[in-house]
């Protein structure tokens, strides 16, 4: 058995496999590290690869992911005492007045299976909210998603509201959503647009000077 | 000419004296905003809002191809803001209370139809035999159709957009590709129970027009593989669209939402020709549709709503984009998606106007007289 196995199992979407492989890694001794940087991360590389490539369509990437967020429920009870440095911190929402998250979850998703610590702070999230969990989570990254013109507004509050705190320069803010383009982002002072959850982690690891 | 051979000969590519008068309709919440910017507040919803607007009228057979009976829509617990409900889907949301998105997609907490076992119970709400599927009074509202002006279209449903609801889109997406099988009986239940029934509905009828509704793609893509939709849904499409076809009904068009490049040739494959409603930003263009499938396919919608919130150039600029297509045939334009509450009223009787000056509709009505007759 080998990481290339795991990753072989993230791939395909296999969960199960998945699961048993990184038990399998664990009862050897792996590093639950090693484990995510040989074994899934480069699993969900290649996902968002064939993603980008129309070769993996959504259900391929749903299934990928649950594959992945299985094998990372094993793996985050050991991260803490085994020294876990992630590629970056993130905190993900969906804005204000808004409901939908299947966009969100997805690049929420795809981040974790890039390397990254994501707070999910849920769907219909305040400026306020936000802006607290900047101060508490401290990510590097605050990734924002809104599927309506009229909830898109709610994305300049945020960064608005980052910039009367005083901490707008503490903290990326990458923005997407079916009726975000690159032009709002420019408007509203964003750092980043993603068209899609894969571009997302690019975007992200390009913002953070994270090599892929 | 009136509306019926208008709306008919426009999506056959042939001659009509003007495009018919169409639009897809409006959020909920922007009939709210409206009333405050001038729309009549007796203009309550979208069946009111067209005959507001003076429409061209298009109407369906009533004929239930869903869930008999659907379930029972309750109120699981609640904020100051939101709800938790049980739907007609059997599924747990999340929806606001109030405010600007009461229309809105809600949040899904959870679905009742999850695998075989859920199905099983699921199927006893589509049976085709379940009385009142159509009305008792079947032939007397058939006879009121014989002369009609206006279009007469029946709503087939769903093959797969349902099954997205019922189970999720991450249930469906898994189901699809670790239980390739029950989605596969799930279509084909679908596909039988629309068939049964239709059988019967056709009768004595001669409908203009097919529709489904799919939702199936976003602005990424479809929903779905394009080899899954090849493999479980063209064979499924093809064996209804062919039977609409013998029974004289060769319009059929699906409310497909989205980037449709990838599912355009798959559906028309499957004898659904037209594409409804076209959305700009989503990367659907409906010249570059044309281009590729020529007659093969028609097209309604393809207005940029973005446009209408951005003003009365970008409005001008559109519709005068749209037009040289429009005039080829084959093609409705209208909005591609229900009007948003950031397009303001006046921007959007600018459209109106502007729209029907440039394709040489007859301006309806006054409005308030639209609403009193």
């Amino acid at each position: 058995m080998s990481l290339e196995d795991l990753s072989q199992a993230i791939i395909v979407g296999n969960r199960q496999k998945a699961i048993d492989l990184t038990e399998k890694a664990l009862a050897d001794g792996t590093p639950p590290p090693e484990v995510i940087y040989r074994g899934l991360v480069p699993g969900m590389d290649v996902v968002g690869e064939k993603f980008r490539n129309n070769e993996y369509y959504i259900p391929n990437v749903l299934v990928s992911a649950r594959a992945m967020s299985a094998s990372m429920e094993l793996l985050k009870p050991l991260l803490v005492s085994s020294g876990m440095k992630y590629v970056g911190k993130a905190v993900i929402g969906t804005v204000e007045g808004d409901l939908h998250d299947i966009g969100k979850n997805l690049v929420r998703m795809m981040l974790q299976g890039g390397g990254f610590d994501v707070l999910d702070l849920g769907v219909d999230v305040s400026p306020d909210k936000f802006v607290q969990s900047v101060k508490e989570f401290k990510p590097e990254l605050i990734a924002m998603s809104a599927l309506l013109t009229t909830t898109m507004p709610g994305m300049k509050k945020v960064i608005e509201k980052l910039n009367d705190e005083g901490i707008r320069g503490t903290v990326k803010v990458m923005i997407g959503g079916a009726p975000i383009t690159q032009r709002f982002a420019d408007q509203i002072g964003a750092d980043a647009f993603a068209s899609d959850a894969s571009s997302a982690v690019l975007r992200a690891k390009e913002l953070l000077g994270v090599s892929s | 000419m009136n509306h019926r051979e208008r709306w008919v000969n426009c999506l056959h590519f042939q001659p009509v004296d003007r495009i018919p008068d169409e639009e897809f309709g409006y959020w909920d919440e922007t009939i709210v905003a409206w009333h405050d910017q001038g729309l009549p507040k007796t203009v309550r919803n979208n069946p009111e809002a067209d005959i507001f607007f003076g429409f061209a009228e298009r109407r369906w057979a009533p004929v239930n191809f869903d869930l008999a009976p659907g379930f029972e829509t309750k109120v699981v617990e609640e904020d100051d803001r939101h709800q938790i409900i049980i739907d007609g889907n059997g599924v747990k949301c999340m929806i606001f209370k109030y405010g600007s998105q009461l229309t809105s997609i809600p949040h899904f907490i959870d679905h009742t139809l999850k695998d075989r076992a859920s199905w099983e119970e699921f199927k006893r709400r589509l049976d085709p035999e379940t009385p009142g599927r159509f009305p008792s009074n079947w032939t007397e509202i058939t006879k009121q159709w014989e002369n009609r002006t206006y279009p007469l279209g029946i709503h087939v449903g769903s093959l797969w957009g349902r099954i997205r609801d019922w189970m999720g889109l991450e249930g469906a997406a898994i189901c699809t590709v670790e239980e390739p099988d029950l989605m596969e009986d799930m279509v084909e239940h679908l596909c039988n129970l629309i068939m049964r029934v239709l059988e019967k509905v056709v009768v004595g009828v001669q409908y203009d027009f097919a529709d489904f509704w799919e939702d199936m793609a976003f602005n990424g893509g479809p929903l779905i593989s394009p080899a899954s939709f090849e493999r479980i849904l063209v064979p499924r499409y093809k064996r209804i669209t062919d039977f609409l076809k013998q029974h004289g009904v060769d319009i059929v068009y699906v409310d497909c939402d989205g980037d449709i490049n990838q599912l355009a040739p798959l559906w028309i494959q499957a004898g659904v020709r037209g594409m409804f409603p076209i959305e700009r930003a989503s990367h659907s263009d409906p010249y570059r549709l044309r281009d590729k499938f020529g007659k093969d396919v028609i097209l309604l919608g393809g207005v940029d709503k973005v446009a209408l919130i951005a003003g009365k150039a970008e409005i001008r600029k559109e519709l005068s984009y749209l037009k040289p297509l429009a005039d080829q045939g084959g093609y409705i334009p209208h909005v591609d998606h229900r009007v948003p509450p950031d397009v303001t009223y006046e921007n959007y009787l600018y459209y109106l106007d502007y729209k029907r000056d440039l394709f040489g509709i007859p301006r309806p009505p006054a409005h308030s007289e639209a609403i009193n007759s």
